[in-house]
């Protein structure tokens, strides 16, 4: 009460908690533009932009689950499996090859919601568990291997790494999705009862939201963008692989979170998982810049998602933290 | 992550229950009450052996039990940490992070290829050391920073396995200590050393649950902390205790996996943490804590070997394990979740 300034209080308004991850997001990109002039201009930037798109696609799903207070493990089996399935299908297929993988994420992704809300499986054991079978499925739809896109289908992804108008389409690709999804959490149904969901899931039900088809529906969106976002890496990297996208979860995850959506649900959104996953992109780059080596780039995300969980996570949700 | 609450449960019992939980309480009545249900593993285990072995008769060849026995070796030392966890109530995700830190401790500290080192067995002293401190960290984040476990442990997973592939410099590393080899080399009474090793682990583990006060403790956090921490059990320390325990059983199974690749590298806790989750859940141990035990987590353990040797004998692809044991994982659950306890289900 007699504080000269209620630091306390302006540090845990919810705008504060907003706006805390933008300005260090803008701090990075001083730090970095000090130490070496030069880097805002055009070319590196797109370039940051094409390099963050995979990981804010995932992120972007991932944030329906997070938002809803659930978590979605299997992104990175589901994104690997769309990457094998769009390399194995392509030299026949052709241009159908992208709908099939992008159906394959849609599918897995709707079986890891209804595993989870009518069987009442914990969602993280249940995308855990559904993870495991789509890992499954790629492996043996792959025989194990990783699968180069060869001439002939390269013809086909192109596209995906062309660029528009001095903007590459990934980027394109990405910024429709990040709208799409922003529009879908502000304005429809969906989204403004997943929020309610998330917020107090007792109380959405009683006000009579559908909870279990709300969740159903969050989860196949997480499924279905982690697939997008295994063919865009698929058509990135001309190679499909049961293990490509297993290194994305923590980054996108962490994406989420960093973002400041709290892992408790009902607070955050896909606007700042884009800021979040800037930051996560900003920060592996000026880890190469300063010079840490590659392999601790795992150890610093698991510090970081550590970190960030404990500072925007609301614990009066939470009887017990197990 | 599940979540009491107790205003909205006469209404939610009534209405929320859909189609498929009345099935699945039908099932779970026909199969009778909790006495018949700790039974269910075991007779799966059976019945499991019974059709592989008409499938195939090679299956019953001592040849086939001790290779049997010698793949059972690592997932059923892992287990016996992961059943700790789980028995809280809590989840450790950082299963193959901490197994492959402590394989790169053990590999870089005995005789190897890369460095001049030669410890002995001081290098497996340190792995296990290495495991519990893993572990041990994991306990203080979770109970320090209050976040849940599944979060910390996330977070853990990938710092050891940034910190092992770091270490290791991304490259396979070969361990060259013969005394430490000879643990999956070397036969006693038939079967290799690790196979006793994980023996004497389970032994270890089931007198840590059923004769020590952290085990009792363990239950009765899991059963219900709220009542657990006003009946004065010093909720924060045993929660951290069991952490470092469980991180003591992966440090010890990641020695045993070097000794039996006779190498560390960057995939070698690949697929560890899924086969242990299966283990544990498919033995019966219930997700929500309190119930369950190494025990069944060694019947589970077998019923997972068991299968994945059984579908090798019998010719299907070895890729499409993860997926069976997806599935194995989800009907466990479902079918031993005890959802008269759960009101939300996150």
């Amino acid at each position: 009460m007699n504080e000269p300034f209620p630091f306390r209080q302006v540090f845990e308004g919810k705008w504060t908690q907003g706006a805390i991850p933008l300005v260090l997001l803008v701090a990075l990109l001083l730090i970095i533009e000090i130490a070496a002039p030069g880097f805002l201009t055009g070319e590196t930037v797109s370039l940051l932009f094409a390099n963050t798109a995979v990981l804010f696609i995932l992120a972007t799903g991932v944030t329906f689950a997070i938002l809803l207070g659930g978590i979605d493990l299997s992104i990175q089996a589901v994104a690997s499996l769309a990457s094998v399935i769009l390399a194995q299908l392509l030299p026949s297929l052709g241009l159908a090859a992208f709908p099939l993988a992008i159906l394959s994420g849609l599918a897995f992704g709707t079986l890891s919601g209804i595993v989870h809300v009518k069987l009442r499986v914990p969602s993280f054991v249940a995308t855990l568990a559904t993870g495991g079978v789509v890992t499954g499925l790629a492996l043996w739809v792959s025989d194990g291997r990783a699968i180069t896109i060869e001439e002939a289908g390269r013809e086909n992804t192109a596209w995906i790494n062309a660029s528009v108008a001095g903007l590459p389409v990934v980027v394109l690709i990405s910024a429709v999705i990040g709208i799409a999804a922003f529009l879908a959490q502000r304005y429809t149904r969906f989204g403004r009862q997943a929020i309610a969901v998330g917020a107090g899931e007792p109380a959405a039900w009683a006000a009579g939201i559908n909870v279990d088809r709300t969740k159903i529906i969050a989860f196949a969106a997480s499924g279905m963008l982690a697939a997008v976002a295994g063919v865009v890496l698929a058509a990135r990297l001309s190679s499909g692989s049961p293990v490509l996208a297993n290194q994305l979860l923590l980054p996108a995850i962490a994406a989420v979170i960093v973002g400041g959506t709290a892992i408790t649900g009902g607070l955050g959104g896909v606007a700042r998982t884009a800021v979040g996953a800037l930051i996560i992109s900003i920060v592996r780059i000026g880890m190469t810049f300063v010079g840490v080596n590659i392999f601790l780039e795992n150890m610093v995300f698991g510090a970081v998602l550590i970190a960030a969980v404990a500072i925007t996570i609301d614990r009066s949700k939470i009887a017990v933290i197990k | 992550m599940t979540i009491h609450t107790e205003p909205l449960k006469s209404v939610s019992d009534i209405e929320r229950t859909t189609l498929m939980t009345l099935i699945l309480r039908r099932i779970a009545t026909l199969f009778g009450g909790r006495r018949w249900r700790s039974l269910a593993p075991l007779a799966v285990l059976i019945v499991l052996c019974v059709l592989i072995a008409i499938a195939n008769p090679n299956f019953i060849e001592l040849r086939n039990l001790v290779r049997l026995a010698n793949s059972a070796a690592v997932p059923l030392t892992l287990a016996m940490g992961l059943t700790f966890i789980i028995l809280m109530g809590s989840i450790d995700l950082s299963v193959e992070g901490t197994l492959s830190v402590s394989a790169m401790v053990v590999v870089l500290l005995a005789a190897n290829d890369a460095n001049g080192n030669d410890y002995g067995w001081w290098a497996v002293l340190a792995a296990v050391v290495a495991g519990t401190a893993m572990g041990f960290i994991s306990g203080l984040v979770q109970t320090m920073l209050r976040i849940p476990s599944f979060m910390a442990t996330l977070g853990m997973w990938f710092i050891g396995l940034g910190l092992s592939v770091y270490m290791l410099g991304g490259s396979a590393i070969r361990l060259n200590d013969a005394s430490i080899r000879d643990l999956a080399l070397h036969r006693f009474l038939g079967l290799p050393v690790a196979v006793w090793v994980a023996f004497a682990a389970f032994l270890l583990a089931a007198v840590i649950q059923y004769h020590t006060k952290l085990g009792r403790h363990i239950l009765a956090i899991g059963g219900d902390e709220d009542v657990a921490k006003l009946s004065g059990v010093n909720v924060v320390r045993v929660r951290i205790t069991a952490f470092a325990l469980a991180g003591f059983f992966f440090g010890i199974s990641g020695v045993l996996a070097a000794a039996q690749l006779g190498q560390s590298h960057a995939v070698i806790g690949d697929g560890r943490l899924f086969a242990a989750v299966t283990a544990v859940v498919v033995g019966g141990t219930a997700l929500t804590g309190g119930e369950g035990g190494v025990v069944n987590t060694l019947i589970g353990v077998l019923i997972v070997t068991v299968l994945a040797n059984g579908m090798i004998l019998l010719g299907i692809s070895p890729y499409i394990q993860q997926t069976v044991q997806g599935l194995m994982i989800i009907a466990a659950v479902a079918l031993s979740l005890d959802r008269v306890r759960l009101r939300i289900v996150k």
